[in-house]
């Protein structure tokens, strides 16, 4: 009887975790979509809980980083969990959790859809047809391309605030307060019901976890999957070693274009936007500037402020970004993916992408000045037409770099059997390979100063004693791939430990 | 069942409101003491603008305590509610030191901090689950911010690179009208789209303006609704190294239809007028680079630049044409140049927004009536009826306040008969106070009713 009614749990829940349809009577979860409104009354072991978490965790990555990439997820069926208390990962999973509903609803049938719907009592108030002949016109130039024949589309009226994502893109009628949403966007509208109810689960659950600090099985397993999310962040120790502030420009050149530009406006305004110092600031943190130098960095560099003025308006924000203000979050440098997606420069901004950010002719002016022939600025302009902005970068490394060590762009760019290749040694192994690409600012900068490193010595005669280390130090971390975060292991100042001053 | 009837709070018992003489709601701990404003007399138009001694008679004898007071409340009583109470105030001293997350229990406290720190700026923040002066007492995750008024700045110097008559902090009537289209276009899609009714456009003091809306509403959005109303309003896109930053979709959305038919009202007197943006050279060849074709960009060259004096508005038709007969002679062009020119107009007349100020709920903005530390102005409200007529000069400075004053009581001797006025209203402030004082008014009148609403709902019961 005992055995009977393990097993049957066991199987409870592999359905549970492979999300598929429960076929027993009482159907607990009768549609595969699910508003996570009653808790799976189910007794589950601390290890079991454990795995789901992760598994969970695990979908909602991928489908975050397929998301980034607008790459169609495809395995999305998993475990059921949550294990949240922080409120930014809370966030974080509200949002990663709507993703993977809105994928799994729109996956669904039609007929699926409704049934859910039926299910939920979801009342939308519609807009009648009278309303609907007269303000015609302006529903349809609100969204020209769902609302086509706005006769045979129902509109439901709801409240702005439930449809932000459609009221940003300008893509609904809005009028006194009330969006005016066609059918066809009715996945948002659910998506908010869904959103909504998460989140009160989540701020119950939140409450209810300081109890749970007493239970010492399950708050080592929660605070884990905490950081098992948060701690894909490797340690790189800086390559150029402790910078000094005065060092700076001297490294410029093996910048990627992003920093160099920004250094270059920062020399030349003496003076950056809150955007380019978090986007610069946190680079120079990467590549070795200690917290002392970085406030001596930026004092010289804001030429134009007294000393005052400098420490009232910006050494705060310095010594933030170091974690020694505020929340004290030691903030790691922004990768590619997080400036190019991230907030788009405004007017008078200095920060983002170049290859994403200029207008082709800048752009072009920019390569120019780095000595990019005519063929390689068309190919990278053409890169950037694609949107594969990390991979023009890429080949602007290639390019630039392949001069940098005296060799022809032509023989790097040329792959197999070039002459740096296979012959010198020293090139192929900081090349970019085709598979890979620049991910991350402080990866371009760590390449091309190890690049650099590695060519002098070989120049200066050969692989000597130190010789082996630098050659195995360059390859990029296949385990990390798309998500690098450096963070730099400085002195004894930097290392701060977060957890234990909460 | 007569709610109807009783549901209006009539403008009377409003207005009786803004009328209570002082004693009766707040301690009269000011019974009017001229003799500062006296002493100084003539040497206060003398002082630096921003003098601690100056602004300390502005904070007590000009500053509109009582609205203010009542504005920030939200409650037609005059007892503090948390509202006010958990409001984060910020000021900025003389030495440019910043005191974060003050909060007052009462009026009296908060104008008594200000005439002791007598700062030269007074920032407003969020309203917060606890008081902000209390924020050490608790772990930092569970100080939140809960509300705040939904706010707009816009600033000048973000169309540097579109205007020519100044640059930096300084205005003029020719560039300011880059606010005035701002503010009917912002202001209309607020009160249109979003059903907003209180809003209090107020002069930044030098060179931009501000927007609080003031509404249950707006106060109460997330962040993440600040953000959509914020990308709903903007258009201009990219930084400084992107030329064309304006990229609109070939059927507008009504609301820009809508800003597109103010922009035309303006598009010819800033564009053509004032500032120079087809007669130099430099300036036309900004437009030029706008066009996604070197076909046009180099037709267009040639010919200004054969008759440079061509009268602007002939210019911008003959950038009309050469776009059309281009798309004449390649009709696969269309897609690309159709609305080029009207993305233009946009680029050079639509508002420019801080997105930063409006889409985070505790960020900090300057309060209306703080007098401004460079240009000496107060901050004053601007009514948006007549906001074509503003200009950024005329609002005053302490001194002048100080001159005003003295002038009045010259003319009127105190006299039994007559109430006793508040020092505003002798001065030109008086104008500006009013126009703040509807916007209190608006607000409280929906509390009202708000409250009448829930006490009926609940005798229901």
């Amino acid at each position: 009887m005992f055995t009977q009614e393990r097993t049957q749990t066991r199987k409870t829940r592999q359905m549970l975790a492979s999300g598929a349809r429960f076929t027993y009577d009482d159907e607990p979860y009768p549609t595969r979509l699910n508003f996570y409104r009653d808790p799976p009354a189910l007794e589950i072991s601390i290890e079991e809980f454990e795995q789901f978490a992760l598994d969970r965790m695990q979908v909602l990555t991928a489908l975050q980083t397929a998301q980034m990439r607008n790459l169609p997820p495809d395995q999305m069926d998993k475990a059921v969990g949550d294990a949240i208390r922080n409120q930014e990962l809370r966030q974080w999973f509200l949002r990663a959790e709507c993703a993977l509903f809105r994928y799994r609803f729109e996956k669904e049938s039609l007929k699926e859809q409704l049934e859910f719907l039926e299910k939920q009592n979801l009342t939308w108030k519609k807009v009648s047809d009278d309303d609907k002949r007269l303000l015609k016109d302006k529903l349809k130039a609100s969204s020209p391309f769902k609302a086509q024949n706005v006769d045979d589309e129902t509109f439901f009226e709801v409240d702005f605030e439930r449809v932000c994502g459609l009221v940003g893109k300008r893509q609904v009628y809005i009028h006194a307060g009330k969006a005016f949403v066609p059918l066809a966007d009715q996945v948002v509208l659910v998506l908010d019901e869904f959103r909504e109810r998460l989140a009160q689960a989540l701020e119950v659950t939140g409450r209810a976890l300081p109890r749970m600090d007493e239970d010492n099985r399950l708050m080592p397993v929660l605070n884990n999957i905490n950081k098992q999310y948060l701690g894909r962040e490797f340690t790189t120790s800086a390559v150029a070693g402790e910078i000094q502030a005065q060092d700076v420009d001297a490294l410029k050149i093996h910048m990627p274009l992003c920093m160099e530009h920004l250094h270059d406006e920062l020399r030349r305004e003496k003076h950056t936007k809150h955007g380019g110092r978090m986007q610069y600031g946190l680079f120079l943190k990467g590549i070795g500037l200690s917290l002392e130098q970085a406030l001596i960095f930026w004092q010289t560099a804001f030429a134009n402020k007294s000393p005052d003025e400098f420490n009232k308006q910006y050494a705060y924000n310095v010594r933030h970004s170091y974690g020694m203000e505020g929340k004290r979050t030691d903030y790691t440098p922004y990768s590619c993916k997080s400036i190019i997606m991230g907030s788009a420069p405004g007017v008078g901004d200095h920060h983002g992408c170049p290859f994403r950010h200029f207008s082709a002719p800048n752009l072009r002016a920019k390569l120019a000045a780095h000595q990019v022939d005519e063929f390689d600025t068309e190919d990278i302009l053409g890169l950037v037409g694609a949107k594969h902005y990390q991979i023009a970068c890429t080949r602007y490394y290639e390019v630039t770099r392949a001069r940098m060590i005296g060799g022809s762009p032509d023989t790097l760019r040329g792959g197999s059997g070039s002459a740096l290749a296979s012959g010198q040694g020293a090139g192929s192994e900081f090349r970019v390979a085709s598979q890979e690409q620049i991910e991350h600012p402080n990866q371009f900068f760590e390449q091309s100063y190890k690049l650099m490193q590695q060519h002098k010595s070989t120049a200066a005669g050969g692989a000597g004693a130190n010789g082996d280390q630098d050659m195995e130090a360059a390859p990029l971390d296949p385990t990390v791939k798309g998500r690098y975060t450096y963070r730099k292991v400085g002195g004894p100042s930097s290392i701060v430990n977060h957890d234990m001053e909460m | 069942m007569d709610i109807d009837t009783n549901n209006k709070t009539s403008d009377d018992e409003l207005d009786h409101m803004f009328d209570m003489d002082d004693s009766n709601v707040f301690r009269a701990d000011n019974p009017w003491a001229r003799a500062p404003v006296e002493s100084l007399g003539a040497s206060a138009s003398d002082l630096a603008a921003d003098s601690p001694l100056l602004l300390k008679l502005f904070y007590q004898h000009f500053f509109p305590m009582k609205p203010y007071f009542q504005w920030l409340n939200y409650d037609i009583s005059p007892t503090p509610s948390r509202t006010f109470m958990n409001r984060e105030f910020c000021f900025t001293l003389h030495d440019e030191t910043y005191i974060r997350f003050q909060s007052y229990k009462t009026m009296d406290e908060f104008r008594q901090e200000l005439a002791r720190l007598c700062p030269a700026k007074i920032d407003l923040g969020a309203i917060y689950n606890i008081r902000p002066k209390d924020k050490s007492m608790v772990r930092p995750a569970a100080f939140i911010p809960v509300s705040k008024e939904l706010v707009f700045d816009i600033d000048m110097t973000d169309y540097d690179e579109i205007r020519t008559c100044c640059s930096g902090g300084d205005v003029c009537t020719k560039c300011w009208e880059f606010m005035t289209v701002a503010m009917k276009i912002i202001d209309v899609a607020l009160r249109d789209d979003f059903g907003f009714k209180h809003l209090l456009w107020v002069y930044s003091g030098r060179r931009g303006i501000h927007c609080w809306i003031g509404d249950e509403r707006a106060r109460k959005l997330n962040n993440e609704q600040r953000k959509a109303i914020v990308s709903y309003l903007e258009v201009i896109k990219g930084g400084t190294q992107q030329g064309r930053k304006v990229k609109l979709p070939n059927t507008l959305h009504p609301s820009l239809s809508r800003s597109y038919d103010i922009i035309g009202q303006h598009f010819p007197s800033i564009v053509f007028d004032s500032q120079d943006v087809l007669t130099e050279p430099d300036n036309w060849e900004k437009v030029l680079a706008i066009i996604p074709d070197d076909g046009v960009q180099a037709s267009l060259r040639s010919e200004w630049e054969k008759s440079p004096t061509r009268d602007p508005s002939k210019k911008w038709e003959d950038l009309k044409d050469a776009i059309g007969s281009a798309i004449a002679a390649a009709p696969k062009k269309r897609q690309a140049l159709e609305h080029v020119p009207r993305d233009i107009m946009f680029q050079y007349t639509y508002p420019r927004l801080d997105e930063k100020v409006s889409t985070n709920i505790n960020h900090l903005l300057k309060s209306p009536f703080c007098v401004h530390p460079k240009t000496g102005r107060v901050c004053v409200p601007i009514p948006i009826e007549t906001c074509e007529e503003f200009d950024p000069k005329s609002p005053p400075t302490i001194p002048m306040l100080a001159k005003e004053l003295d002038e009045y009581d010259a003319k009127h001797p105190p006299s039994e008969n007559e109430p006793k006025l508040q020092a505003w209203q002798k001065t030109s402030l008086r104008g500006h106070v009013e126009v703040f004082e509807r916007f209190v008014k608006g607000i409280l009148r929906d509390v009202a009713e708000k409250k009448k609403m829930e006490s009926s709902k609940s005798l229901d019961f």
